[in-house]
């Protein structure tokens, strides 16, 4: 699903070459769920950026979903990223649209016929425990709820990857565990879950295979 | 689809508010100046048509041939390219024509103590020999037979009015062209504000994996429809002075050029300055894309 072989990052400040990535190498199999963990500046989101290759290494080989993403077309990166939804630290949620418009806009913008519409933007919202707040506006969420509306818009269209970059960043600890019950739930569907946090305990909680990051260096595999 | 993009496209014209709406009436300002020197130099135009319809040429014989000579000449002139119909005025016929002009005054010509008008030939060209060079170069031929003494009807003037028409059409063009370029970069502008206000929802779309086309043509739509609106706008301000001036202007014009009645830009003008205008939107909206696209 996916894999990464002796990946650097490196970016240029000036004359200066920061590493934000050191010599990464790891492999997440299908249906895995992979906690990936490290302090702020670790390296995760730089990661993650290149997971749906929204940035490319400076060296090594990015692999998801059986595409290496270094040579990818444009057309190929939109399609790739179709099979992946993706929820941010921020939810990211288009502040002039309801939480229904919100989960229907993807859909909408990836041709989904208009009739199938209403009902897979439903299950999401069910499935995340929000279909009563359906025409709420994002300023009218809480944060818990807001990250809850993201994670409906990422499974609308049935991802086979879930990327999760610090989805519980900015939550307090009960509104977190809500919502990482919620990715559970979707990793026990079938889809395979990358999900990164600052919180260590966090991830002991979790007790799944965990990736822990240190200076863009990867030091631990374990569970 | 579509309808989405539609949806798209509107939801963003809306959001550029006041700089859409300048674009829409800077539009509106240059088709409307095209619009309306495209109306006069087709107007002039009708007028330069009916003149050419009506040129004579005329040839003025040294001397009055005899009958089967001066057949024989008609029948020499009628194969010259250029010529539709000739027809042999005598010195005799001349003369009538001038008594019957002279009216009460014909007595005039009978006190003459012999008939002072030449022999003619009166040639109507066909279209192709009453264009300014086909008839130039008729005039040259005729000219330069061995009966002719001298050729008269030029068509110098109307080569000078249709000269005037060509400059009235460009010096329209050129105040189009300007106002165009303006209304552009207004266009321009509003779908850079657009996009500033939707690159929120660009990054959702591309994130998701959007085909390109689908973030890009919602700009490209909105730009669109500022032009076509703006045309459809000119159309009706054209039409409004048209409805307002023609019956005040078309007696003078009757009087001047000849021509009965003013006419409007025909369906296919109108339909040419709508797609002008749409075009022109489109290209400010393309630019603004193309100056932004990540």
């Amino acid at each position: 699903m996916i894999e990464l072989h002796r990946v650097w990052k490196i970016y240029a400040v000036g004359p200066v070459k920061v590493p934000a990535l050191s010599d990464v190498s790891f492999r997440v199999a299908k249906g895995e769920f992979v906690t990936l963990c490290g302090p702020s500046g670790s390296g995760k989101t730089t990661l993650m950026r290149l997971l749906y290759r929204e940035d490319v290494p400076s060296e090594g080989e990015v692999e998801v979903l059986g595409e290496e993403l270094t040579m990818l077309t444009r057309r190929q990166v939109a399609a790739l990223r179709r099979s992946i939804g993706i929820v941010f630290q921020d939810a990211k949620l288009l502040p002039g649209r309801t939480v229904y418009e919100n989960v229907a806009f993807v859909l909408r913008v990836l041709g989904t016929p208009r009739r199938e519409i209403t009902g897979r933007v439903f299950d999401a919202l069910r499935a995340v425990g929000l279909s009563a707040r359906a025409q709420a506006y994002p300023a009218q969420l809480s944060q818990g709820e807001s990250q809850r509306a993201a994670l409906a818009r990422a499974i609308a269209r049935k991802p086979l990857l879930l990327i999760a970059d610090e989805p519980t960043g900015s939550l307090d600890e009960g509104m977190a565990a809500e919502v990482l019950d919620i990715i559970k739930d979707i990793w026990a569907g079938g889809t395979t879950v990358l999900f990164a946090t600052h919180q260590a305990a966090l991830a002991t909680t979790l007790q799944r295979r965990t990736l822990s990051l240190q200076g863009g260096r990867l030091m631990k595999d374990e569970g | 689809m579509f309808g989405f993009l539609l949806g798209e496209a509107l939801r963003d014209l809306r959001r550029a508010g006041r700089v859409a709406v300048s674009a829409i009436l800077l539009i509106s300002l240059s088709l409307a100046a095209l619009g309306a020197f495209w109306l006069l130099s087709s107007n002039l135009g009708q007028a330069v048509d009916q003149f050419r319809e009506r040129v004579k040429i005329i040839v003025y014989l040294k001397r009055e041939p005899p009958p089967n000579e001066s057949n024989a000449l008609v029948e020499r002139v009628r194969r010259m390219p250029g010529v539709a119909a000739v027809r042999y005025v005598g010195k005799i016929e001349a003369l009538g024509t001038l008594k019957q002009v002279l009216g009460k005054d014909a007595a005039v010509a009978d006190s003459l103590p012999q008939n002072p008008l030449p022999a003619s030939l009166e040639i109507t060209p066909t279209a192709e020999g009453a264009t300014l060079d086909g008839a130039r170069s008729l005039v040259t031929r005729l000219a330069a037979l061995p009966e002719t003494d001298e050729v008269g009807g030029g068509l110098d003037w109307m080569d000078r009015f249709a000269q005037g028409q060509r400059l009235l059409w460009l010096f329209g063009l050129a105040v189009g062209a300007v106002l165009a370029g303006a209304a552009i970069l207004t266009v321009a502008t509003a779908t850079a504000l657009v996009l500033h206000a939707r690159r929120d929802e660009m990054e959702i779309m591309r994130l998701v994996g959007a085909p390109e086309h689908v973030v890009q043509l919602p700009l490209l739509m909105q730009g669109m429809m500022q032009g076509l609106i703006g045309a459809v706008l000119a159309i009706w301000v054209l039409i409004g002075c048209y409805a307002i001036l023609g019956p005040r202007v078309e007696p003078l014009v009757t009087e001047t050029l000849g021509i009965t009645r003013l006419t409007f830009l025909r369906p296919l003008n109108v339909v040419s300055l709508m797609i002008a205008g749409t075009l022109l939107g489109g290209l400010g909206g393309w630019m603004a894309r193309g100056r932004t696209e990540p």
